[in-house]
């Protein structure tokens, strides 16, 4: 008896907590297919007419597609800057810096622990006097701190991880260093590299606090789906969704990469 | 080009970037606090301690201090609890491959979740009327329950969301850690007979002691982010019930007429507050996991 209960657990147990998990998600992807008299009803359906009416309604809206045009500039815009300035430096600490590579190292870190309403304030009154308060180019400079510290902070275990013996073999062939950087650490740190840029890019990506300070008119998607509470009379729960959905689609594109960035830094060994 | 210019080439340019948004960023914020700058005019005078003396008097200030410590020790708490719990679970109970990699990807999606989606898609849960929790409590007759509209229930609710985020993920982080442990010493324990909780509370725990320290030290540091759900969720409240110290520096210094310099004040003295906590938990920290 006990181990029919046993066995009984070991199967209910996965499936209860994928619901936890996913339950909350899926429901609000029903909710984006569905018209307000399906959402609200006394008891919650499963079984409807789907219907496309709130992503017309979002992607027709001129605020929103503003907003998303903005995040795809932001984003990118602050990702590949990071990556031209943290790539090189995360290089030459892994390699070049002895004396001084510990104190960056931690300085880089502690910008990490900064609470952003603390960047945020002070930002927008320099940019209320240097006339880019609610500019694209005001935002990305603040999002390279997040961006360009990201990145080195993931880019050093990988050129690390990069054999030496490589290296110093190309340099004993005369490669100059900028060389050695450009032919050889770079291509074989390559795929970590790659995961630090998307982690880069989910945290950019998904940040309220800032731009929302430091860009309420040219705002990003979130801020502009955080503004969504009422259309009308009722809350348009049915568009909420939909904007839920369009906001929350970029970054699960990459659950795998972070799921193969996990697998390689557990198995570099537990800190 | 040698060796040592390369490198000093390659690494000043981010480093003086950092720098530099790092002193403005402090710089402006000590600045302003001494000011009495306010969003609506560029004028200002020098008023010294002024705010952080009016901080001292600031009921609403120590209210604020209060929720953030409260959030902070309940997501921590919470998450690493989670996370303990559910991978010894998994470890335990689902030993098929297919099955395990299965969990881990579906709960490393909601941390992945922008903080406004995970937001809304719980305020949809939560709702009163039409979300699904109150639907369920009421088919065994409790309810309807206003999750976000209680000020007793509100910072749990929210908190819940976040700790449904982080507590999944570092599951999986936990669960990755747990299969990588020697065998042996948790074989030894099996032949001595120990209880699974046992092997578990004595032997491999212990031995995750330093990749659990640094997870609570990254979702405490995390934590202090809670802007972004709370804003959406309850904009800080019912009242002041779940306004953490960021939210009242966001409304003092954008929403309510802009006060600038005092938001300031309060953003240094979260600054050095952070600081110092986590300049000892970082030091604590290495020296526990040593």
């Amino acid at each position: 008896m006990g181990k029919l209960i046993g066995h009984a657990a070991m199967r209910i147990i996965p499936a209860v907590l994928v619901v936890v998990a996913l339950g909350p998600i899926f429901w609000t992807v029903l909710g984006a297919f569905k018209e307000l008299r399906d959402i609200v009803t006394p008891i919650p359906k499963l079984v409807f007419e789907p219907t496309i009416d709130n992503f017309v309604t979002i992607l027709r809206n001129p605020t929103i597609r503003d907003g998303l045009l903005n995040s795809v500039v932001v984003v990118s815009a602050t990702v590949l800057i990071g990556a031209l300035l943290g790539i090189p430096a995360a290089h030459a600490l892994a390699r070049y810096a002895r004396r001084w590579g510990d104190d960056i190292q931690f300085f880089v870190l502690s910008l990490r622990f900064m609470p952003p309403v603390a960047i945020a304030i002070p930002f927008i009154v320099i940019y209320l006097d240097l006339g880019i308060y609610d500019t694209l180019f005001g935002l990305v400079l603040v999002y390279l701190t997040t961006s360009v510290s990201t990145i080195i902070w993931l880019a050093v275990p990988a050129f690390e991880s990069v054999p030496r013996d490589i290296e110093e073999a190309a340099a004993m062939e005369g490669c100059p260093p900028w060389e050695v950087f450009w032919r050889f650490s770079l291509p074989i740190a390559a795929p970590s590299l790659f995961g630090a840029l998307v982690f880069t890019f989910v945290l950019v990506w998904n940040e309220l606090l800032l731009a929302l300070t430091l860009a309420a008119q040219n705002a990003t998607l979130p801020v502009v789906a955080a503004s969504i509470t009422s259309l009308g009379k009722e809350v348009p729960w049915g568009v909420i969704n939909a904007a839920t959905v369009l906001l929350v689609l970029p970054p699960l594109v990459f659950i795998g990469l972070l799921m193969g960035l996990l697998n390689s830094m557990v198995r570099s060994g537990p800190k | 080009m040698t060796r040592k210019p390369f490198a000093a080439l390659s690494l000043a340019p981010a480093i003086a970037l950092l720098a530099m948004l790092a002193i403005v960023s402090v710089g402006g914020a000590i600045w302003l606090a001494l000011m009495n700058r306010t969003l609506r005019s560029p004028d200002a005078e020098f008023v010294g301690a002024y705010n952080f003396l009016r901080l001292l008097r600031d009921r609403r200030f120590f209210n604020a201090l209060e929720i953030s410590v409260i959030w902070e020790l309940f997501t921590v708490a919470g998450t690493i609890l989670l996370a303990v719990t559910l991978a010894i679970l998994i470890f335990e109970t689902v030993k098929k491959p297919i099955w395990r990699n299965l969990l881990c990807f579906a709960f490393l999606v909601p941390v992945l979740l922008p903080r406004v989606a995970a937001a809304f898609i719980w305020r949809f849960l939560y709702s009163p009327s039409l979300g699904v929790i109150n639907y369920l409590l009421g088919l065994v007759g409790i309810g309807p329950v206003e999750f976000l509209a209680d000020p007793s229930l509100a910072l749990v609710s929210v908190a819940v969301v976040d700790i449904w985020q982080w507590g999944l993920f570092f599951t999986v982080i936990l669960l990755k850690l747990l299969e990588t442990l020697p065998r042996d010493p948790i074989e030894a324990a099996m032949l001595d007979n120990a209880r699974t909780w046992e092997i578990h509370a004595y032997v491999t725990l212990p031995m995750l002691k330093g990749p659990i320290i640094s997870l609570v030290l990254v979702k405490a540091v995390e934590s202090l982010r809670s802007f972004d759900l709370i804003f959406v969720m309850t904009g800080g409240g019912p009242g002041t019930a779940t306004e953490t110290l960021d939210l009242y520096a966001y409304q003092m210094g954008i929403n309510m007429g802009g006060r600038i310099s005092y938001a300031s004040a309060m953003s240094i003295l979260l600054l050095v507050v952070t600081t110092i906590a986590f300049t000892i938990i970082w030091k604590a920290g290495r020296r526990w996991a040593n």
